[in-house]
């Protein structure tokens, strides 16, 4: 047995394996950096109260939620370039670029439907009792309703945070090598060996850790948040 | 009163992100077919110029040993597709870049110019040729079953894979071929899914081209207890398959390539790179 994790073959798999795998967490990363915020936004346009802006942010969010997200990322990547609007970048930057832009618009999306159940579901006398204290429509909504949304949004949050990790592995559709890629990888070939099925079940570790550690770390969050109780 | 001006603003710079966005979603579907004719009919700018302007030629490949592959402990792409290919962008004066790719998007890999060859032990079947432009061909090939050794007296001999679940890779030759003798097919995504098929019992016997196989199955890989025998392009009374290399339709790349590997193999090389990965027996040299 220790000997199968001194192998050559075993420290080649999980080089490569880790390498997927930093893709995978960038993405990962990227998508939080870029959706967190994003879906803010959207879901200022879904409360609007002028009714157009309403109306084509509700339908952006339901043609988005609506469609696979593998889908999105094919149409992403190969339309501009066939209908000649745009070329990605060449190369894997280029994968990643696509990949990273249409999983933040996706995530953006959900996310901003929770924002909004978080910020509907404050009660109305919190921003009644605002208004009688002489604060501004803005400082009610930072110092009042945002801060008792953020709490309420932490679980669902860390649902589509989990969901994301492994989500990740999506982008292999469009050949950007992240871990799962990587381990298949082994069964076809790659570095001199082929034939070998483990690596790829061997991913499951990676994602199995690192869900772990985000549940921990949302956890951690949680009780942070977890004032006025 | 700000803040709502704030907020309009902010979910209008959204809403052109996501309409340019959705936009492309919507134009996806036409686009199949009518694009084949624009590209056909408009090949206004020259490929050779757009390559030898940004200076790479991005070359398309999936992990085929012998054709494209790397050695252990070795970052570079090697194999007789891989080193004919260096020599090529070499010969346009242009940098090669190998980028690997998802096999069932080779034609939107190329439309999309995310790459500009597919070079990769590519079987010229009609689907190829109507959708790319495609060079003269280079090697042979033929298709061969694969099943677990323990079942051979099963498949010795036979002629009809009438009712047997053969897997095979979709979109293959070795679709076709297991479809022309009468299986039922399973199409998976890879002919390394194929043989995985095979292996966990959940497919009788796989598909797939015979240099592969000789590669993929026997010792020192996972598929220890496979063998694989047949011609099935004997079997079936056709000739043997040819590989061929894939531009963009319509692409001047095709007559230079086919100008490069006319000199090449007047001078030896190709018949020198193809005996250093054993395809003497496979590569065209006439």
């Amino acid at each position: 047995m220790l000997e199968f994790f001194t192998s050559s073959t075993f420290q080649t798999v999980i080089s490569a394996l880790n390498s997927g795998f930093l893709k995978t967490l960038q993405l990962f990363f990227i998508t939080l950096v870029g959706a967190l915020p994003l879906g803010l936004i959207i879901s200022f346009g879904s409360m609007s109260r002028f009714a157009p802006l309403r109306w084509v942010t509700r339908t952006v969010v339901w043609v988005i939620r609506g469609t696979p997200l593998v889908l999105q990322i094919i149409a992403l990547f190969y339309v501009p370039g066939i209908q000649k609007w745009f070329n990605w970048p060449s190369g894997e930057s280029g994968r990643m670029l696509a990949v990273c832009v249409a999983f933040i618009i996706n995530y953006a999306c959900y996310f901003s439907e929770i924002y909004r159940g978080g910020i509907q579901g404050v009660p109305k006398g919190q921003q009644e009792a605002g208004l009688v204290l002489g604060m501004t429509r803005r400082q009610i909504f930072f110092h009042v309703t945002l801060l008792q949304m953020i709490k309420r949004i932490v679980p669902p949050i860390s649902n589509e945070i989990i969901t994301l990790v492994k989500d990740t592995s999506l982008a292999r559709v469009i050949a950007l090598q992240e871990v799962i890629w990587m381990g298949e990888s082994f069964m076809k070939g790659n570095s001199g060996i082929a034939g070998l099925t483990w690596p790829l079940f061997f991913t499951a570790v990676y994602y199995l850790i690192f869900s772990g550690i985000v549940t921990v770390l949302l956890g951690k969050l949680e009780r942070k948040l977890s004032f006025f109780q | 009163m700000k803040e709502k001006l704030l907020a309009l603003a902010l979910a209008g710079a959204m809403g052109l992100t996501l309409a340019a966005c959705s936009g492309g979603g919507t134009a996806s579907a036409p686009s199949s077919a009518p694009s084949g004719t624009q590209e056909s009919a408009a090949p206004a700018e020259s490929d050779l110029a757009y390559v030898q302007d940004k200076g790479t030629l991005v070359v398309g490949i999936t992990y085929f040993a012998p054709m494209d592959y790397k050695e252990e402990g070795s970052d570079e792409w090697i194999g007789f597709d891989a080193d004919l290919a260096k020599a090529f962008a070499e010969s346009l004066g242009v940098d090669v870049e190998f980028q690997e790719i998802t096999w069932d998007y080779k034609v939107e890999e190329l439309n999309s110019r995310a790459i500009d060859c597919v070079w990769n032990g590519m079987t010229l079947t009609d689907d190829v040729l109507s959708a790319m432009g495609t060079s003269t061909p280079y090697c042979t090939n033929y298709q061969t079953l694969v099943y677990s050794a323990g079942r051979a007296a099963e498949f010795e001999g036979l002629t009809s894979l009438e009712g047997l679940n053969i897997a095979v890779e979709s979109g293959s030759a070795g679709e076709d071929a297991a479809e022309a003798l009468g299986a039922t097919t399973v199409p998976v995504q890879a002919q390394s899914n194929a043989l995985m098929e095979v292996s966990a019992g959940t497919s009788d016997a796989a598909v797939i081209d015979v240099l592969m196989a000789a590669e993929m199955t026997g010792e020192g890989t996972s598929y220890s207890d496979l063998v694989y025998s047949l011609n099935l392009n004997e079997a079936q009374d056709l000739p043997s398959e040819e590989y061929g290399v894939g531009f963009r339709q319509g692409s001047d790349l095709v007559d230079a390539f086919n100008t490069f590997w006319a000199e090449k193999v007047a001078d030896g090389t190709v018949s020198d790179t193809a005996t250093t990965y054993g395809l003497q027996d496979a590569v065209i040299l006439d």
